[in-house]
């Protein structure tokens, strides 16, 4: 009743103000109308409200779900529908003459915070910076590597072991400071390395999430760089088959892929769903504009399955994923010492110029990744939802050196010099309860068993982790107020017990356990501008190869050490982002950040080198200093004329090591994106209409450098060009996507900063990448 | 319907078996210790044969591999004016109760080996005697002439995977092997 009055003397205010207001427009008499149902039982959704957003206009349904909103002028309008028990969900509407739409709104979101709206679904925002990919954005760089397609995201840059190997870099932070979930679960490999890439299929990314700075309390306390989601397409929610299908080329390295993926639900009776996934991939050596990079093939084969069962209120889910890579370290990357290191910088040009060859010789990696899950949520009785995960993971990491190993006669090619296995077992219990007046919020628990067994070498040692956490997580918002607020807690505790490493026994156990917290803001004003701002504190406890690193790093030709009495990290960030969106022509976002982290860890170079028998190498030693990373990202896009869309980004870092008074090494430099997309003909506002999208990337030269720490000064700046576009279209009846993409254009010769193999060789050349995808099944398939 | 549904069921079922065998036995013991890293060498010798006969050798050794103690090298003790047959081992000598010798190794690959030297002070490099197969120098025999008396030092350093094709072959392929003796010629 006082909802009904409430609303009433909104009805006034709106018919006044929208007289004003759009007064311009020809028509004002439409009139909107639909229904809103319960996305599960399909029953009507009482009293929930209906509006358009950045104005007051709007109405409450009925008993039986019903609305209508009337005199409404002509426009592009988001409608915004809302009811206290679920969260609000949001549709575009093009309204010219009177129309319908139905809202179906998820009760008590049994996915985590989210709710669906015929065909769209949408996240709680982030207080934070980041941003989200999906299938068609992560686009054809899936072709190349997780890392390459992640990194079209502003702040998001990657981190390159020649060219078979790419790791997520996000605001100047990569390894053990990024945190990624595949599928909702921490993935455990030996993420320490800057030469070890994440193990997931990019095909199995249906949409890549990142999370900038240390504002993610659920996630983990470590991630103090940021955190990436990658989240795999859900499971069929209509009765049914469908699938699809994805052939890729790629002329660089001659490279041809595969995937696959098949899904369905048994029916509405009984609502199983399942899905089968597989990737399989398989290139030779990679060419520079002027020679073949030797030995830089890879071969990729993976696949996953899911099953899951839903119902009113539970469901449960099986998720099991494995990833196995063989991939070629370009040869003319491998040295013996710091001579050999000096010679090859020396060299303009690798010595082994190679020939195309898809045979994979030494060096090389052997990857495999293992993913089991159950995931199962309840909905305990009116108050919220309770979920439980439970996960194991298996990876086993192995790299063959250029040599084989001496003394192992006759021939045993098969035998790597540093194999690594680890197994993780997680756990991780969470309530989301329903809104308790304004407040909404997620309560939970994480724990973690952790083995590492060094079966060849002795760079880290045995050892056993354990970790358990808690987190609590509330947001107050009262959908229509422009405020919205998030704070969070969390709690970690870690002991590790560290074995045996190579002949020596350590049996060292350390424990480390700290608070995280986030505080963050977003503030929508009625038109154009939201504010979201951030403050958020982690740490991070040194990782056992910061501790116990002890030998040469191959390929760096560096001898690393490390420091068993390393304190934690501790970040606090702030980050204030701007977005401008006048949802028509105008889309952009500013994203400022200022991280200060105490105990940074680095390695720091050592005055004298290590004698060997194999020569001198420059020592390394794991040190901590108190650093600074400010910066800037920017993402936007511009509608100059209907077809044509101008669009930039930017990733600009400053990194400063405050107690040495000199700049941090190894950070990614600026970089700057600008592009012009044209789209032929209409399509929902030129999304699925063929395009042509041509990008210019900037790298400027690093010059916020150290003194004296490297062997070779930074590469210059360069400018390279990408060329895109893709058509979708029916042949008979069949739907097909085609994208095309020219990465390198123009086939430009440049060295990146940030790959550890710049002192050896270029980078790729021109590449073109033909990917067609075939969607298939019983009703259209892809929403 | 019915039929597409069973046979759906079916293969998630196939496919949940093969999944389960591929996962099982992947937990490892944890107590094995591992094996250290196995290219290995740790011991260069170097013996000098006089022209009456009588064999002198000297030792380049580090036997706990790369880090913790640094390499060990004996003074080298020649004759001056004198023509010496250099022959030179390389062994593996990380376990004591099981040392091997990588010679014979180097020699089968003798292809993709190749010894360089350098000296300095009064010493003269050595002159390689021995080929590879493709009749290319390899260095694990050669002849070292000495001159007056007075100090030096001779450094051996054994490349792997060398381009002896190379205007300076010595300055491609990966180091092994990097050993400066000191070396007096009385």
């Amino acid at each position: 009743m006082k909802k009904g009055l409430l609303l009433k003397w909104q009805w006034f205010l709106v018919l006044a103000l929208s007289g004003q207001v759009l007064q311009a427009q020809s028509r004002c008499d439409i009139t909107l109308k639909g229904k809103v149902v319960d996305a599960h039982t399909q029953e009507p959704v009482a009293f929930a409200n209906v509006a358009i957003q950045g104005s007051n206009i709007g109405a409450m349904a009925d008993e039986n779900g019903v609305y209508a909103i009337d005199s409404i002028c002509e426009g592009v309008y988001i409608i915004v529908c809302s009811h206290v028990n679920c969260d609000h969900a949001e549709h575009q509407v093009v309204l010219t003459e009177d129309t319908q739409k139905d809202f179906v709104l998820e009760q008590h979101g049994i996915f985590i915070e989210e709710v669906v709206v015929k065909g769209k679904a949408e996240l709680l925002k982030a207080t934070g910076a980041g941003g989200t990919l999906d299938a068609s954005r992560l686009g054809s760089e899936r072709g190349l590597s997780l890392g390459d397609a992640i990194e079209k995201l502003p702040g998001v840059t990657v981190l390159n072991t020649g060219s078979t190997i790419a790791k997520p870099v996000i605001q100047g932070l990569h390894s053990n400071r990024v945190l990624l979930l595949n599928n909702g679960v921490r993935q455990e490999g030996q993420q320490w390395g800057n030469e070890h890439a994440p193990e997931i299929d990019p095909f199995l990314a249906d949409k890549a999430t990142v999370i900038k700075g240390a504002g993610s309390v659920r996630y983990g306390a470590d991630a103090i760089g940021g955190v990436i989601l990658v989240e795999p397409r859900p499971l069929r929610e209509k009765q049914g088959i469908g699938g699809e299908l994805n052939l890729q080329g790629l002329s660089n390295g001659r490279t041809g892929l595969v995937s696959g993926m098949l899904e369905g639900r048994l029916s509405d009776k009984i609502p199983v769903s399942g899905r089968i996934q597989g990737t399989a991939k398989r290139g030779g050596n990679l060419q520079t504009p002027n020679y073949y990079l030797d030995n830089t093939g890879v071969e990729e084969l993976n696949f996953s399955w899911a099953l899951g069962m839903k119902k009113e209120n539970w469901n449960t889910e099986l998720f099991f994923s494995r990833f196995y890579t063989r991939l070629g370290i370009f040869s003319g990357a491998h040295i013996g010492n710091l001579t050999d290191l000096m010679n090859a910088i020396g060299r303009e040009r690798p010595l082994q110029d190679g020939a195309f060859s898809y045979e994979l010789g030494r060096p090389q990696q052997r990857i495999y990744h293992e993913l089991f899950k159950w995931k199962g949520a309840l909905e305990t009785g009116e108050k919220g939802t309770l979920q439980l995960q439970l996960a194991r993971q298996f990876n086993r990491r192995q790299e063959y050196d250029a040599h084989r190993p001496y003394g192992n006669l006759p021939d045993n090619f098969d035998e790597p010099q540093i194999e690594f296995e680890i197994t993780t077992h997680t756990a991780e219990l969470s309530w989301e309860h329903n809104p308790i007046r304004r407040l909404r919020g997620t309560i939970g628990a994480h724990f973690m068993q952790q083995a590492n067994t060094t079966d060849r070498g002795a760079l880290i040692p045995n050892y056993e982790n354990y970790t358990a956490g808690a987190f609590w997580i509330e947001r107050w918002k009262n959908y229509p107020s422009p405020l919205e607020v998030e704070a969070g807690l969390r709690y970690d505790y870690q002991w590790m017990d560290v074995g045996i490493q190579g002949q020596d026994t350590i049996n060292r156990q350390l424990d480390f356990s700290n608070l995280s917290g986030t505080v963050g803001a977003i503030y929508r004003f009625p038109k154009l501008v939201e504010l979201r701002f951030n403050i958020g504190t982690a740490w991070r406890a040194p990782n056992v190869n910061e501790l116990f690193s002890d030998g040469v790093h191959h390929g760096a030709a560096s001898f690393e050490t490390g420091d068993p009495n390393m304190r934690p990290e501790r970040a606090y960030n702030n980050s204030l982002t701007i977005e401008l969106d006048d949802k028509d022509k105008l889309n952009a976002t500013l994203n400022f950040f200022y991280n200060v982290i105490d105990d940074f860890i680095f390695l720091e170079p050592q005055p004298q080198p290590v004698l060997t028998i194999r020569g001198a190498f420059p020592a390394f030693r794991y040190a901590q200093s108190d650093a600074r990373l400010m910066g800037l990202d920017w993402q936007l896009a511009y509608e100059l004329m209907p077809a044509l869309q101008v669009e930039s980004q930017a990733s600009l870092l400053n990194a400063w090591n405050r107690s040495r008074k000199e700049y941090l090494s190894l950070m990614p430099p600026a970089q700057f994106e600008h592009a012009l997309r044209y789209s032929f003909g209409e399509g929902e506002k030129g999304k699925n209409a063929p395009y042509l999208r041509l990008a210019m990337i900037n790298v400027l030269e690093q010059t916020r450098v150290p003194e004296g720490t490297d062997y070779a000064p930074p590469p210059p700046g360069h400018t390279r060009f990408k060329l895109e576009g893709g058509a979708q279209f029916r042949l008979s009846g069949q739907p097909l996507e085609v994208s095309l993409a020219v990465f390198n254009l123009f086939n430009t010769s440049y060295r990146q900063y940030l790959n550890r193999f710049r002192y050896f060789a270029d980078e790729t050349g021109r590449n073109v990448s033909v990917h067609l995808r075939v969607p298939f099944g019983k009703e259209g398939v892809k929403k | 319907m019915v039929l597409m549904n069973a046979k759906f069921m079916r293969s998630v079922f196939a496919l949940l078996a093969v999944s389960a065998l591929s996962w099982a036995g992947c937990q490892k013991d944890d107590d094995t210790p591992p094996t250290n890293e196995t290219e290995l060498i740790t011991t260069v010798i170097l013996n000098f044969t006089a022209p009456g006969g009588s064999v002198s050798s000297f030792k380049f050794s580090d036997t706990d591999g790369i880090g913790g103690n640094p390499p060990v090298a004996e003074d080298i003790t020649l004759a001056a004016n004198t023509t010496y047959q250099l022959d030179i081992e390389f062994k593996d000598e990380s376990n004591a109760s099981d040392v091997k010798d990588i010679t014979k190794e180097v020699r089968e690959e003798a292809e993709k080996h190749l010894i360089c030297f350098a000296a300095s002070g009064v010493l003269d490099i050595p002159v390689t005697l021995d080929t590879d197969a493709d009749g290319a120098p390899l260095g694990l025999e050669t002849e070292l002439t000495t001159g007056q008396a007075g100090n030096g030092t001779l450094t051996i350093v054994l490349k792997h995977e060398p381009d002896k094709g190379a205007a300076n072959p010595c300055n491609t392929g990966e180091t092994d092997v990097q050993a400066e003796f000191d070396v007096v010629v009385q």
